[in-house]
C-alpha cells in the first residue's frame, strides 16, 4: 500500500540529504555529493531568504519561495527531509531509544501547543532580524546550528579519523592520502555549539521534534502554512479504531486519535503514523473545504494575536534594543592601541554592516577556508553580530589568489568574486609599529612581513648599519594579513592589518612589459 | 699553398689537435690553468644561453653525472622551494621541468626512491600544485611528500651553532644515508637581500619565526652546520631581480638563462649572489658561512667551469 511506503521514502530522502550537508560542511568533496550539496545550500529556508536581500534577485535566491509552495501544498516536508537539523534530532531520538528498552510507547498526543512561546520567539527573531540585528537568528536558525555543530564538533572528528587512518598508511610508505590540518576554533566557540547540540538533542531525545515546534523560528514560518496546505493527513473516521499507535510514534506529538485531529501546524510530515497503523486509519490526501474551514478557524487562536503583538512592541522598542547592541572594537588589544584594531570581515562582504546583516554564523566558510583564516568571533560585531566569524591573523593569512569563501556562503554576506575582482579587493589596511620591529630591538635583520607581502604593500629599506627596515604602503595593502601573521614578535606583532569598515578597491598588479631578457654575454664571476 | 698543401696541413694539424685534446689536455694539471678540471673535478658549474633541460643536463655532464652523487638504491630527498601559491611563469618558485627532469635523472642514476618536500609559505597545497613542482615530480615517478604538520619534524641539536643551537627538522633529512640535493631558485629577496642555496633550507624546518626573531643570518649559517645538501642545483633561468621573495608580476624577473651546479654550498651562492650583482662577502649570511668554515665564498680560488650554450 503506497502511504506505507512514504516513510522510507521520508527517511531515506533525509538521510541522503543529511549527508550531503554534512559533506559540505566537514570538507569532504565527492562529486554528486557536492552537486546535491550545492542544490540544498540554495533551498535552505532563512539562509534562501537572506540571500534574497543581500543579492536581491537571482534564481538561485528563490529557494524559500519554493519551500513555502511546497508546504502550502504538501505540509511541512521540508522539516522532515530537507532540513539537516531535523535529520540530526531524528538520529538523535533513534540513538536515545536503544537505551529505552522495553518501552513501546514512545510519545503521546500533547495538547498543548506552546503557540504564545512560539510566536513570542519568531516575532523577536524576525524583529531584530529587520533592524540588521543577527543575534536571535544566529542562535536559532536550524541551518546555522547545524552548521555550528558539524564544523565545531563533527568536522574534528572525521579529520582525527582521516589522519589516524592517513598515519597509518604513511608508516607502511603509502602517501596516497593527504593529512588535514587540524585546527580547533576557539574554546568559546566550542562550548556554544557544545550548548546548541545539548539543547537539541536532549529535547529530541525527550520529546522529539519539540524542538521545530516550539523554538525554531524556520518551524514557526512554515506551520502558519501547513496549517493551509492542501495535501494533508487526516483520520479516516470509518477505520481508526482508537488503538494510539500512531501517537506512540508521532515525533511532533500533534496526532489526537481521541479527537481524530491532526494540529496541522505541527505535522512534520514524518509519515511515521502510516507504518503504525495497521488498520488505514489515516490519509495522507487533498483536503476538502470543510474541514480546512473547520481548521483555520480552530487555529487562529492566541498564538498569532501574540506574534502580531509582540512584532509591533519590538518594532516599537527597537531603537533600545539597537543602542545596547553597539559594540564594535578592538578584540585583543596587546600592544596595539585599544580600539585601533577593527574585525576583519571575509573579502566580497563589501562592508562590515552588509556582514554583520547578512550572516547567519553557518561557518561554512570557516570550514571551506583552506588556510583556515576565517575563525568564529563571539561579540567582536557586538551583539548584532553574535558569533560571526572574522579574519585571525594570528592563526593564518588569506591567500591572496583563492576564492573559496565567496564560493560556498549560502546567504550572500559573501559575494561570489572572481580571482581578479578578489585580488583587488581591500578588506584592511596595514599598520606598522616601529617600535616593536625585530629589527629596531634586536638589530638584525628579519623581514618576515615583507616576504610574505603579495602585493608589496610592505617593503624592505635600507635603514641604519647595512640592514633592511619595513615600509608600508597602506595603499596597495588589500589586507590578506600575511605581515602580521608572519611576524615574529609573538605575542604583540609589530605589523598587523586593521579591518575597512567599507572594504577598498587596490590597484591590480599587470605584468607590464613581463621578464626583461639579460644583456650580459657572460658570467660576472 | 696550393688546395693539396692546405688540405694536407689542416688534415694533420686536426690531427695533432684531436690526439692533443684526448690525451695530455685531459691530463690534470696540464692544460688548462686551474689545477683540477674535466668532468666531475669542478668546484662549481655554471650554464648559461639554453633552455632549462639544456642547461641542466649540460652541467651534470660537466659535474661528472647524477652517477656521482647518487648510488644504486638509494633514497634521494629533493627540497625544491615550492613555497609560494604563484604559477610556474613567476618563477618564485623551482622551475616544474627541471624540477622533472632531476626526479628522472635520479631514477636513471639508480636512485631507489626519489622524495621531495618543502615547508611551504602559502598554503601548502595550493603552492605544491599551483607551482607545478608537484606534478613534475610526480609525473616523473617521484614522491611530493607532505610538511605542513609538525608530526613530520624532529627536533634535533646542532653542535657549534651560535644562535640556532636546536632545531625541528624534517625527518627524512635525518637519515644521512640518504641523498640530499638542494634545488633553489635564484631570488632578490627583501631583508636577506638574495635567496639561493643556504636561505632555501628554511623550508626544511618547522620554526621559521625563530629564525627571524634570533638573528636571521646567524642561523642561516648555523643550519649548514646540521647538514649541508650533497649537490646544489640553482635555477638561474628567470630571476626574480626585485621585490623577492614572492614577486608581484612577471615585470620583476630576467631571463638569465643559467643553471649553477656545485656540491658547495656557499661557491654556489656567491655565484648566485654577484649574479644578482652583489658582492657575496656583503651579504651577511654568506659572509658568516665563511667565517665559520662552511665552505667557499672565494670564486677566485675555485674552478669553476663556465659554459655558454
Amino acid at each position: 500500500m503506497g502511504l506505507y511506503h512514504l516513510k522510507k521514502i521520508r527517511t531515506g530522502l533525509s538521510l541522503l540529504f543529511f549527508a550531503a550537508l554534512l559533506f559540505v560542511f566537514i570538507g569532504i568533496e565527492t562529486g554528486p555529493f557536492r552537486a546535491l550539496g550545492d542544490v540544498l545550500l540554495r533551498l535552505q529556508f532563512f539562509p534562501s531568504i537572506i540571500r534574497f536581500v543581500a543579492i536581491f534577485f537571482s534564481v538561485w535566491t528563490l529557494g524559500f519561495l519554493l519551500i513555502l509552495a511546497l508546504t502550502f501544498l504538501f505540509g511541512r516536508i521540508y522539516c522532515s527531509s530537507v532540513c539537516p537539523l531535523g535529520t540530526l534530532q531524528d538520529i538523535v531520538t533513534r540513538i536515545a531509544r536503544l537505551f529505552r528498552r522495553g518501552k513501546k510507547r514512545r510519545f503521546s498526543f500533547s495538547s498543548n501547543r506552546k503557540m504564545i512561546l512560539r510566536y513570542s520567539i519568531l516575532a523577536a527573531t524576525i524583529i531584530l532580524w529587520i533592524f540588521g540585528n543577527m543575534f536571535l537568528v544566529n542562535l536559532l536558525d536550524p541551518f546555522s546550528n547545524f552548521g555550528k555543530i558539524s564544523v565545531s564538533l563533527f568536522q574534528p572528528l572525521y579529520i582525527w579519523i582521516h589522519n589516524s587512518f592517513t598515519f597509518l598508511l604513511e608508516g607502511f610508505d603509502i602517501y596516497m592520502l593527504r593529512p588535514l590540518s587540524m585546527h580547533a576554533l576557539p574554546w568559546d566557540v566550542i562550548l556554544v555549539s557544545v550548548a546548541v547540540f545539548l539543547v537539541v538533542a536532549v529535547m529530541a531525545a525527550w520529546r522529539g521534534r519539540l524542538f521545530c515546534n516550539t523554538i525554531c523560528p524556520v518551524g514557526s514560518i512554515l506551520a502558519l502554512a501547513a496549517d493551509r496546505s492542501l495535501f494533508r493527513i487526516t483520520f479516516r473516521d470509518e477505520a481508526c479504531t482508537f488503538c494510539k499507535r500512531c501517537e506512540f510514534v508521532c515525533k511532533a506529538e500533534c496526532l489526537d486519535s481521541m479527537n481524530k485531529q491532526v494540529d496541522q501546524g505541527r505535522c512534520i510530515n514524518c509519515f511515521n503514523c502510516f507504518t503504525a497503523c495497521p488498520k488505514g486509519g489515516l490519509t495522507y490526501a487533498l483536503a476538502s473545504k470543510k474541514t480546512q474551514e473547520e481548521h483555520t478557524a480552530s487555529t487562529s487562536d492566541a498564538g498569532k494575536r501574540t506574534f502580531l503583538l509582540t512584532l509591533a512592541s519590538g518594532v516599537l522598542s527597537m531603537p533600545l534594543l539597537k543602542m545596547r547592541s553597539y559594540g564594535q572594537g578592538a578584540s585583543k588589544p596587546g600592544m596595539i592601541p585599544v580600539g585601533e584594531q577593527q574585525p576583519v570581515t571575509p573579502p566580497g562582504s563589501i562592508s562590515r554592516s552588509h556582514f554583520t546583516n547578512h550572516c547567519i554564523a553557518c561557518y561554512l566558510c570557516v570550514s571551506a577556508c583552506p588556510t583556515k583564516v576565517i575563525v568564529p568571533a563571539f561579540f567582536d560585531y557586538g551583539l548584532q553580530g553574535f558569533m560571526q566569524p572574522k579574519l585571525d591573523f594570528h592563526r593564518s593569512f588569506c591567500n591572496y589568489d583563492c576564492t573559496r569563501c565567496t564560493e560556498v556562503c549560502p546567504t550572500g554576506a559573501i559575494t561570489k568574486q572572481s580571482e581578479e575582482e578578489k585580488k583587488q579587493i581591500r578588506i584592511g589596511e596595514v599598520r606598522f609599529l616601529v617600535e616593536s620591529c625585530v629589527v629596531t630591538v634586536d638589530r638584525t635583520d628579519c623581514g618576515a612581513c615583507s616576504e610574505h607581502c603579495p602585493t608589496k604593500a610592505v617593503q624592505m629599506v635600507p635603514w641604519e648599519d647595512g640592514l633592511f627596515i619595513p615600509e608600508i604602503y597602506p595603499e596597495l595593502c588589500v589586507g590578506c594579513g600575511a605581515c602580521e601573521y608572519a611576524c615574529p614578535t609573538e605575542p604583540y606583532k609589530a605589523i598587523y592589518v586593521s579591518g575597512l569598515p567599507v572594504h577598498g578597491k587596490a590597484p591590480l598588479i599587470d605584468d607590464g612589459e613581463g621578464p626583461r631578457e639579460d644583456d650580459t654575454d657572460d658570467f660576472p664571476f | 699553398m696550393n688546395r693539396r698543401q692546405f688540405i694536407q696541413k689542416s688534415v694533420i694539424l686536426s690531427a695533432l689537435g684531436s690526439l692533443y685534446a684526448s690525451t695530455i689536455g685531459k691530463i690534470p694539471g696540464f692544460a688548462a690553468s686551474p689545477a683540477s678540471s674535466g668532468p666531475g673535478l669542478y668546484d662549481l658549474v655554471a650554464v648559461r644561453g639554453g633552455e632549462p633541460l639544456e642547461l641542466y643536463r649540460r652541467a651534470m655532464e660537466e659535474m661528472g653525472g647524477m652517477e656521482r652523487y647518487v648510488k644504486q638504491g638509494q633514497t634521494v630527498i629533493l627540497k625544491p622551494n615550492a613555497s609560494w601559491d604563484t604559477p610556474p611563469e613567476r618563477a618564485a618558485n623551482t622551475n616544474p621541468d627541471l624540477m622533472g627532469a632531476i626526479v628522472e635523472d635520479c631514477f636513471r642514476a639508480g636512485a631507489g626512491r626519489v622524495l621531495a618536500f618543502d615547508n611551504t609559505c602559502d598554503n601548502w597545497e595550493r603552492s605544491y600544485e599551483n607551482s607545478g613542482v608537484a606534478g613534475a615530480v610526480r609525473r616523473a615517478g617521484g614522491q611530493m611528500l607532505h610538511a605542513h604538520l609538525e608530526r613530520y619534524y624532529k627536533e634535533v641539536s646542532i653542535p657549534g651553532a651560535k644562535r640556532l643551537k636546536t632545531a625541528q627538522v624534517y625527518e627524512h633529512l635525518l637519515d644521512k644515508d640518504n641523498v640530499f640535493i638542494n634545488i633553489p631558485v635564484l631570488k632578490h629577496h627583501g631583508s636577506t637581500t638574495i635567496t639561493i642555496a643556504m636561505k632555501n633550507l628554511m623550508g626544511v624546518v618547522w620554526d621559521r619565526r625563530f629564525w627571524h626573531r634570533n638573528d636571521l643570518h646567524q642561523c642561516i649559517a648555523d643550519f649548514c652546520l646540521f647538514r649541508k645538501p650533497d649537490l646544489n642545483i640553482v635555477d638561474a633561468y628567470l630571476v626574480m631581480t626585485q621585490n623577492g621573495p614572492r614577486g608581484t608580476s612577471t615585470a620583476d624577473l630576467t631571463r638569465m638563462r643559467s643553471i649553477l651546479v656545485s656540491s658547495d654550498i656557499l661557491a654556489v651562492d656567491a655565484a648566485g649572489a654577484s649574479m644578482l650583482n652583489h658582492e657575496p662577502a656583503d651579504i651577511a649570511h654568506l659572509r658568516i658561512g665563511q667565517e665559520m668554515n662552511i665552505g667557499n665564498l672565494n670564486l677566485s680560488q675555485l674552478n669553476i667551469r663556465r659554459v655558454s650554450l
